[in-house]
C-alpha cells in the first residue's frame, strides 16, 4: 500500500517519502499491537477500558492494566528496539544479513556468565545483569578476534560465532548437569527467554541502560551512515572507521546483554528485524530507525502469539521466536541462492 | 587444495598405528566406569568370564558401549569425509549440517506415533529423517560452503523449538524428546542395536569401494569426466551413504556434533589427497574421537554422566573455528 | 497493594474492569464482618495474615490434589498431571472443571487468570527453590499468598494438613487421614511378623532418571514412605545429601546397581497406576546386573502402584496396593 502511494510521486521525492511512511506505518502498528496487548488477557478489556486504566488512578482493578500489562507490552516494545538495533549495528558492520547477535553466539555468553552468577556468586539481580553483560562483551570479542585476519565481513565470522556458540552451549550445559537442583532449577528457568511476570521493577536500569546506550548511537549514528554507505568515502570524510566500528559494535553487545540479562535469549528479533526493516524502507544499507521499529513490532507479535498459543498457559516467548525465526533465516538463504 | 600423494608405506605405518591407538583407547573405556573393577579383573572378565556382578560389568555393559562407540564413530567420520569431498567443503559435517539433527527429530516424532517401535522401524524412520533434512539443506544452502553450514545450523534451531513446542503440548507423548535431542552412548547396551551396526559395517565397506571413484570426482566435475567417470552416479552412491551412515549413527547414539567434522580434517593431514586412505583413516580415528569424548563423559561430573555430544561439541567448536581460519571459505 | 473487595470498591470495580470486578460482585452480599476475621499463618514465605474461614482460593502445584480432597473452596487451580491417576471419581470431575491458572510449571503461572478467579486466598504447593519462578509480590495483590512446598518427598503429611489448614478445611482433612491412620496401623499389625525385620531397597522412577541410571530410593522417598507406614524399612542413605528429594534418593549409573542392593532382602519397584512398568524402572529390571541381586534370587521382588501419592486418600490407594504386592511375604 505505501509502495502503491509513493510510486505515484516523482521520483526524487520517493527516495525522502518512503522512509518516511514506512516509519508512520511501523509506529501505527506497534501503537495497534500495543493496544492489543494490553486489551488482551483472560479477560478482554475493552480500549475504553484501557485508556480508562491507564488515565484513571493507581490501584484498584486498573492495576491489571497499568502495572503488569503496561509493563510487559513496554518491555517488548523497548526490547524489542534494542534487538533491532542491535541486529542492525551487527549486520551493517559485517556487511552481512546473517551477522546478527543471537546467531554468532552473544546469548550463549551472556547465558554462561548468568550461569556463573548463579552457580559462583550469589545471584542476586545486579550480579546476573552485571555478568550476563560481561559474558556477552568477551564473547563478542573472542568472536571478533578470532575473525581477524580474514575481514569481518562475510559468512567467515558468522561460522566462527556458531562454532564459539556449539562450544559455549556445551559448557553451559555442564554447568547446569553439575549444580546442585535448585540452582539447576533456576538457570533452567531463566534460559526459557520469558516475559510472563515482569514489572517495574525489574525495568527500570534496563530501560536507563538502553536509552543511554540509544543516545549515544543517535549521535554517532550519521556518521556509521556513511560508513555502510561507502567506508572509502567516509574516510575521505574524516570519519575514523576502527573506532566507530568498535564503538557500534560495543552498544549493540550492550544492548543484546540488557536484554538477555532480564529476559533470557530471546533470538532471531535481531536476526530479522533488520532485514525486514531494510526491505520495508527500500533504502540502502541497513537503516537504523526501520530496523528499530520492526523488532519492537516482531516482538510484540511474537509475545501475543505466546500467551495466545496454548491460553491459559504462558509460553516463553523464546520459544515462538525461535521456531518462526529459523525458518526466517532458512527462507532469507533460500532467496539469496536463487538470486546468486 | 591438493597435497602431496604419500607412499603406501607410510600410510600403511600410519593406519596401524591409529589401530594400536584404537586398541588402547578401547580398553581404557572398557576398564573406565562409575564402579571400580580392577584392571586384572578387566581382562579376566573378557578373558575368563566368571559370571560375577563385576565381570557382568565389563561384559555386558561396558563393552557393548563401546562397540557403540566404535560403530557410531566410524559412521559419523566416514559420512563426514564424503560430506567434505562431495560437496568440496572443509566445513560439511552432517552434525553441523543438520542431518543428525533430522533424523533424531524423526525417531522423537516416529515413536511418538508407534512407527519406531521396533529396531528396523527405528533406523528407516532415521535414516528418511536425515534424507529429508540432507535434501532441505541442500537445496537451500548449496553454493557456498559457509551458507550450507548456516542453513543447517537454521534447520536445527527450527527443528529444537518445534519439538520443544510439541512436548509443551502433548509432554506424555513427545516424554521421549529429551532422549533423542542430545546424543549419549549411556544406557543403550540393552537395545537390540545389531541391525544399525551391521548397516553401518556395509556402508562403511561400501564407502571404500566408492572412495577410488570419489578421488576422481574430486578432482573436479571437468576433470572426472575427462576420465570417464560417471559423476553423477557416484555422486547419488555417495549421498545415499551419507544419509544411511548418519541416520544409523543417529538411531544408535542420538544427534551427535562435530565428529564428522574433526576427524576428516585429521584423516587429511594423515592421508593425504587420496580419499580411499582418508576413509580408511576416518573409519579408525572416529571410534578413537568418540570412545575419548566418552571417558570424558563419564568422569567429567562427580556422580552422573555429561552426555557424550556434549563433550563432542565442546571439543569441535574450536576445531570449526581452526577450519574456518585454515580454509576460510574457499572450497576444498 | 491488594485489591479491596468491600462492597463498595466491587460497585466501582464492576464498572471499571471486567478482569476482577467479574466475579468480586458476586461477593458484595457477603458481610464485612466475616472478612475482618484474620489470623496470622506461617508459611514458607514468612507469616502471613489469612482469613478465617476463605470462601475462594487458589491453589498450585502439591495443593491441588491435597485441597481436593479437603473439598476446599477452590476457584482455580494449576494443572496438576500426575495426580490425576491418584484422584477418586469425584474429584477428578471437579479437577476437570475448574478454571486453570497456570500449567504443570511454576513459570507458566498466568497471574490474570488468578487474579480472574478472584480468590481471597492462594496456596502455592511448589519446592522452595521453585518459588523464585513465581512473581509472589504479584500474587499477594490479588490476595494473601502462603507458600507450602515439600522439600522431603515424606513431608506431604505436615505439608498437605497444613494447606488444608490455611484453607480452613481441616475437619473434612483430619476424617480422611484418621482413615489413612487406622488403615496404616491395622496393616502394620498384619505384616508385624515380617516387615520390621526384613532390609528393603526401591527402584524409582521419579523426576528426570537419565540414560544409563536407575533412581534407588531410601526412607522417606516417594516410592516408600507410605509402605514404611507400614512397618518397612529401607536400609542406606544417599551418598551425597543433594539436598531436598535429593538427601533420601539418588540416580546412580547402572554398573552400581549389584553394590546397591547387594544387602537387600526385598526389592520393591515403582510401576504406573496401570500396573506397566515405566521405562527406567524397566532399564533396571532388564539389565543383566539385575538378575545376580541377592533378592531378585530369592524372588522377593514386588511392584508398587500409587507411588507418588501426595495426599492420604490416594495414601490409602497406595497402601492397598502395597498390601496386594506383599502378600507373598505372608505366605512362608
Amino acid at each position: 500500500m505505501n509502495a502503491l502511494v509513493v510510486r505515484k510521486g516523482p521520483f526524487s521525492a520517493r527516495l525522502e517519502r518512503r522512509p518516511l511512511v514506512v516509519v508512520a506505518a511501523l509506529v501505527l502498528a506497534i501503537a495497534v499491537l500495543a493496544l492489543l496487548g494490553l486489551c488482551y488477557g483472560p479477560t478482554w478489556a475493552s480500549p475504553a477500558k484501557v485508556f480508562d486504566a491507564l488515565t484513571g488512578a493507581r490501584g484498584g482493578s486498573n492495576v491489571v492494566i497499568r502495572d503488569w500489562r503496561l509493563p510487559r507490552v513496554l518491555a517488548a516494545v523497548v526490547f524489542g528496539v534494542a534487538l533491532g538495533v542491535a541486529g542492525a549495528i551487527f549486520q551493517g558492520t559485517t556487511r552481512n544479513p546473517m551477522g546478527s547477535p543471537d546467531v554468532i553466539g552473544l546469548d550463549a555468553g551472556a547465558y554462561t556468565g548468568a550461569l556463573i552468577a548463579i552457580t559462583v556468586l550469589s545471584g542476586t539481580s545486579a550480579q546476573l545483569a552485571f555478568s550476563s553483560v560481561l559474558g556477552g562483551v568477551l564473547t563478542a570479542a573472542v568472536v571478533y578476534v578470532l575473525s581477524l585476519g580474514g575481514g569481518v565481513s562475510g559468512l567467515r565470522l558468522v561460522v566462527i560465532g556458531i562454532a564459539v556458540n556449539a562450544t559455549l552451549t556445551a559448557l553451559n550445559s555442564w554447568i547446569v548437569l553439575r549444580a546442585e537442583l535448585e540452582v539447576a532449577m533456576a538457570a533452567v528457568g531463566w534460559n526459557a527467554g520469558s516475559l510472563n511476570g515482569v514489572d517495574w521493577d525489574d525495568l527500570a536500569i534496563p530501560f536507563a541502560i538502553i536509552a543511554v546506550l540509544l543516545v549515544l548511537l543517535s549521535v554517532r549514528s550519521l556518521d556509521a551512515r556513511q560508513a555502510a554507505l561507502d567506508p572509502a568515502l567516509a574516510v575521505t570524510t574524516g570519519v575514523r572507521l576502527e573506532p566507530l566500528r568498535v564503538q557500534l559494535v560495543l552498544i549493540g553487545v550492550g544492548c543484546t546483554a540488557t536484554v538477555t540479562a532480564v529476559a533470557g535469549p530471546i533470538a532471531f528479533i535481531a536476526l530479522a528485524a533488520p532485514q525486514i526493516g531494510r526491505r520495508l524502507a527500500g533504502a540502502p544499507g541497513i537503516p537504523l530507525l526501520p530496523a528499530a521499529l520492526t523488532g519492537a513490532v516482531l516482538l510484540l507479535g511474537a509475545d501475543l502469539v505466546a500467551q495466545l498459543l496454548l491460553a491459559p498457559v504462558a509460553l516463553p516467548v523464546g520459544v515462538v521466536s525461535t521456531a518462526i525465526g529459523g525458518c526466517y533465516l532458512m527462507w532469507l538463504l533460500a532467496k539469496e541462492v536463487r538470486r546468486s | 587444495m591438493t597435497r602431496p600423494r604419500r607412499g603406501p608405506g607410510a600410510l600403511v605405518v600410519g593406519l596401524l598405528v591409529a589401530l594400536a591407538v584404537l586398541a588402547g583407547v578401547a580398553v581404557l573405556s572398557i576398564g573406565v566406569g562409575a564402579h571400580a573393577v580392577a584392571p586384572a579383573d578387566v581382562v579376566r572378565a573378557l578373558l575368563d568370564f566368571d559370571g560375577s556382578s563385576d565381570h557382568l560389568v565389563v561384559r555386558d555393559i561396558r563393552v557393548p558401549r563401546a562397540v557403540l562407540a566404535l560403530g557410531a564413530g566410524a559412521a559419523l567420520a566416514v559420512a563426514g569425509v564424503l560430506v567434505q569431498v562431495l560437496s568440496r567443503n572443509p566445513l560439511a559435517e552432517p552434525g553441523v549440517l543438520g542431518v543428525t539433527a533430522g533424523a533424531g527429530f524423526a525417531i522423537t516424532v516416529g515413536s511418538a506415533v508407534g512407527l519406531a517401535s521396533s529396531s528396523l522401524g527405528e533406523l528407516l524412520v532415521a535414516v528418511l529423517g536425515a534424507v529429508a533434512a540432507t535434501l532441505l539443506v541442500y537445496s537451500v544452502g548449496r553454493g557456498s560452503p559457509l551458507r550450507l553450514v548456516l542453513t543447517g545450523v537454521a534447520l536445527s534451531s527450527v527443528l529444537a523449538g518445534v519439538s520443544l513446542g510439541m512436548r509443551l503440548l502433548m509432554p506424555n507423548v513427545f516424554d521421549v524428546y529429551r532422549f533423542w535431542a542430545v546424543g549419549s552412548l549411556a544406557g543403550r547396551e540393552q537395545s537390540p542395536n545389531g541391525l544399525p551396526l551391521a548397516v553401518i559395517a556395509v556402508a562403511v565397506v561400501c564407502a571404500l569401494l566408492l572412495s577410488r571413484h570419489l578421488d576422481v570426482v574430486a578432482l573436479g566435475e571437468s576433470t572426472a569426466h575427462g576420465l570417464g567417470a560417471n559423476v553423477a552416479r557416484v555422486r547419488l552412491a555417495a549421498l545415499a551413504l551419507i544419509t544411511v551412515l548418519a541416520g544409523a549413527a543417529t538411531a544408535i547414539a542420538g544427534p551427535i556434533l562435530f565428529v564428522g567434522l574433526m576427524v576428516p580434517h585429521l584423516a587429511r593431514r594423515l592421508a593425504g589427497a587420496s580419499v580411499p586412505w582418508m576413509v580408511a583413516f576416518a573409519a579408525v580415528l572416529g571410534p578413537v574421537l568418540l570412545l575419548v569424548s566418552d571417558i570424558g563423559a563419564r568422569v567429567l561430573l562427580p556422580t552422573g554422566e555429561v552426555p557424550v555430544a556434549v563433550v563432542t561439541a565442546f571439543l569441535g567448536g574450536p576445531v570449526l573455528i581452526w577450519a574456518v581460519r585454515r580454509y576460510g571459505a574457499a572450497p576444498l | 497493594m491488594p485489591i479491596a473487595r468491600s462492597p463498595k470498591i466491587a460497585g466501582a470495580l464492576a464498572l471499571a474492569l471486567a478482569v476482577v470486578a467479574g466475579c468480586g460482585s458476586g461477593d458484595a452480599e457477603q458481610a464485612p464482618a466475616a472478612e475482618a476475621q484474620t489470623r496470622v499463618f506461617t508459611a514458607d514465605n514468612g507469616d502471613i495474615t489469612i482469613p478465617v474461614a476463605p470462601k475462594r482460593v487458589v491453589a498450585t502445584g502439591y495443593a491441588v490434589p491435597a485441597m481436593l480432597e479437603a473439598d476446599a473452596p477452590l476457584v482455580g487451580i494449576s494443572t496438576w498431571q500426575r495426580g490425576i491417576p491418584l484422584m477418586s471419581d469425584e474429584d477428578r470431575k471437579r479437577y476437570e472443571e475448574l478454571p486453570k491458572i497456570a500449567g504443570e510449571t511454576a513459570a507458566e503461572t498466568n497471574y490474570e487468570a488468578v487474579a480472574q478467579a478472584d480468590p481471597d486466598l492462594i496456596v502455592i504447593g511448589v519446592p522452595k527453590p521453585v518459588l523464585a519462578d513465581i512473581d509472589l509480590k504479584r500474587l499477594e495483590q490479588i490476595a494473601p499468598v502462603v507458600a507450602i512446598g515439600p522439600s522431603v518427598p515424606s513431608m506431604w503429611r505436615e505439608l498437605s494438613r497444613k494447606q488444608a489448614d490455611a484453607a480452613g478445611s481441616l475437619a473434612a482433612f483430619d476424617a480422611v487421614r484418621d482413615e489413612y491412620q487406622a488403615k496404616a496401623k491395622k496393616l502394620a499389625e498384619k505384616y508385624a511378623a515380617v516387615l520390621p525385620g526384613l532390609k528393603l531397597g526401591h527402584v524409582g522412577a521419579y523426576g528426570e532418571v537419565a540414560k544409563g541410571n536407575f533412581q534407588r530410593e531410601f526412607n522417606g522417598s516417594w516410592g516408600t514412605n507410605v509402605v514404611q507406614d507400614m512397618g518397612a524399612t529401607y536400609y542406606g542413605e544417599v551418598k551425597v545429601k543433594g539436598g531436598g528429594s535429593k538427601d533420601v534418593s539418588e540416580y546412580p549409573s547402572i554398573e552400581e546397581l549389584p553394590a546397591a542392593f547387594a544387602d537387600a532382602e526385598v526389592i520393591t519397584y515403582s510401576v504406573k497406576p496401570d500396573g506397566s512398568v515405566p521405562p527406567p524402572v524397566q532399564y533396571a529390571l532388564d539389565s543383566p546386573l539385575w538378575k545376580e541381586l541377592p533378592a531378585v534370587k530369592a524372588g522377593k521382588v514386588f511392584p508398587l502402584r500409587y507411588t507418588e501419592a501426595a495426599t492420604y486418600r490416594s495414601a490409602m490407594r497406595t497402601l492397598d496396593a502395597a498390601d496386594e504386592a506383599l502378600t507373598p511375604l505372608l505366605n512362608r
